[in-house]
């Protein structure tokens, strides 16, 4: 579903991303774990075409997506949940759902046609996030760090897409929130959307991933399925855990 | 009277190098030479075509003419500079003003040519004992009609909220699957239009010569620093304070060399109390 295979990103001179492999299939999530400072956020930049610096195969559904500008891969199926709950401040929140909104880029297998793959609009965004109903005509910039958090979640639903990255999605929420962006990502995944989720909150990541990978200072140096991970030695030395 | 009939030339071309600011980040040195462009294009179809026609036709002309150079220069001059520092994308947008003068020159000749308003617009009208031209009444309409439409256009459609979200944040409104290379060519072809009817509506009331282009770029720039760049309130209310503080220092005898140093001492005044002008948000 979404392959990346030799993703190396640079910022000017500085070589921050090293030949990044890495595979998302559907309906499964695969956890980047690593600390700060690790090349999370620029490996997720990276394949979303918003690096120039970028460099690397990245295929969605087998069609090579790597010289596409960010917003055709979007269309094409890639959401984005950016770090800081990044919504556009001056925008009311049904707008911010409004600006992503998408019919399904073309067909999508098998596993788009199950039962509960139908498409998201602001309806259902509100019926999952309640407090987005109440504040739909409110500015974005107004709204708390949590409310935030699920206006970027419900912004990439909106363009129905076959994988979200999420980054970093749980950074200063309350424990109840955490809990229900766990559920949502496992009903999400039931749907057969795939999720790449960059985190160093390990232990929700862990509960609901299929797979993990490590990060250091640039490169993946271990992967496997998320319930070893649990009790892995890398674990320990890559978050300090 | 005739400070409002500035005013509204001025805020037309204000609000096309507002927006263009506030979504690009770019200051737009081009947007003068747009509107002489307009008003050259205007006067030259009009006086072939005479009065009952020539000013709607020229009017088409130039904002089909402006509209299509807006387009060109962005995607061969402003698409290679839009991550470049501000400097940078002065000196390109200023090799453009020295490109287009030098093409009007040519093309246009530098004498000073004249149009009379259109049939329509004719003639003086009294009101409360007042005797006010019917084109300065027709300038302040349009005027107005512009700035309901460019909020409409902001506020209600899809473009507008496109473009409020390039604004503040370009890169997440690619991620959410918009093309921004093609919204930020609308905007500079929106902004060239501004700039072109500017410059039509411009062309009966003064004389139309090789030097409107920076003459109206200094006023605009000094109206959008007031009000706020970004801002339309801001343009309009800027627009009536340098339209009626340019004019009351040109019609006076004793004043009328330091009309636009009026202009600037208040733009002063201005920077100093509230730096990101009356109605416009501080960066950051
Ligand atoms: N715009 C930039 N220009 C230059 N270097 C950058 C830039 N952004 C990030 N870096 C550097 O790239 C490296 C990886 O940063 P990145 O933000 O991808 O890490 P991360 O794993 O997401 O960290 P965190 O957990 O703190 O979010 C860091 O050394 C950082 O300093
Ligand atoms: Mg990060």
């Amino acid at each position: 579903m979404l392959k990346v295979a030799g993703l190396n990103v640079r910022y000017g001179k500085s070589h921050v991303v090293f030949d990044l492999d890495l595979t998302v299939e559907s309906g499964q999530m695969l956890a980047l774990l690593g600390r700060n400072g690790a090349g999370k956020t620029t490996s997720l930049m990276g394949i979303l075409g918003l690096l120039p610096g970028a460099q690397g195969r990245v295929a969605i559904d087998g069609a090579d997506v790597s010289r596409w500008p960010a917003h055709r891969r979007a269309q094409s199926g890639l959401a984005y949940v950016p770090s800081g709950a990044r919504c556009f401040p001056n925008l009311t929140v049904a707008e911010n759902l409004e600006i992503a909104a998408r019919r399904r880029a073309g067909s999508n297998g098998s596993s788009s046609t199950s039962s509960r793959g139908t498409s998201w609009t602001k309806e259902r965004v509100y019926e999952l996030f309640p407090k987005l109903g109440e504040l739909q005509a409110n500015m974005a910039g107004g709204l708390s760090g949590g409310e935030r958090q699920m206006l970027a979640v419900g912004r990439a639903l909106m363009s129905n897409p076959k994988v979200i990255l999420m980054d970093e999605p749980t950074e200063g929420l309350a424990p109840v929130i955490v809990q229900s962006i766990g559920r949502l990502v496992l009903e999400l995944k039931q749907t057969g959307v795939g999720i790449l989720l960059a985190e160093q909150n390990h232990q929700m990541a862990l509960k609901v991933a299929d797979r993990a990978a490590f990060m250091e200072k640039g490169r993946i140096v271990d992967e496997m399925p998320a319930a070893r991970a649990i009790n892995s030695e890398v674990l320990h030395r890559i978050l300090g855990v | 009277m005739g400070g409002l009939s500035n005013a509204a030339y001025l805020f037309i071309v204000a609000v096309g190098l507002s927006l263009v600011f506030g979504a690009l980040r770019v200051i737009n040195m081009a947007h003068g030479s747009l509107y002489m462009i307009a008003a050259f294009v205007t006067v030259v179809v009009a006086n072939r075509l005479g009065l009952a026609l020539g000013f709607w036709v020229g009017l088409l002309a130039a904002v089909i003419v402006t509209g299509a150079v807006g387009v060109l220069i962005e995607i061969v001059v402003l698409r290679r500079v839009y991550r470049e520092e501000h400097l940078i994308q002065l000196l390109g947008t200023y090799a453009v003003t020295l490109i287009v003068a030098g093409a009007v020159r040519i093309i246009f000749g530098s004498n000073y040519r004249t149009m009379s308003p259109p049939q329509l617009f004719s003639g003086s009208l009294s009101l409360a004992g007042y005797r006010y031209s019917v084109y300065s009444l027709f300038m302040i309409g349009a005027a107005i009609m512009i700035a309901v439409g460019v909020n409409l256009m902001l506020y209600r459609t899809a473009l507008g909220r496109n473009i409020r979200a390039a604004v503040s944040d370009s890169e997440l409104l690619s991620a959410s699957g918009v093309n921004v290379a093609r919204l930020f060519t609308t905007v500079f072809a929106i902004g060239a239009g501004l700039a072109a009817l500017g410059g039509v509506i411009v062309a009966p009331s003064q004389a139309v010569g090789t030097s409107m282009d920076s003459d109206v770029l200094v006023l605009a720039f000094a109206i959008s620093v007031i009000g706020g760049l970004g801002s339309i309130i801001g343009s309009a209310v800027g627009a009536v304070l340098v339209g009626e503080i340019y004019s009351f220092g040109l019609v006076n005898p004793y004043t009328n060399q330091f009309a636009l140093a009026f202009v600037f001492i208040i733009m002063t005044a201005v920077l100093t109390i509230r730096p990101w002008g009356l109605f416009g948000r501080a960066e950051q």
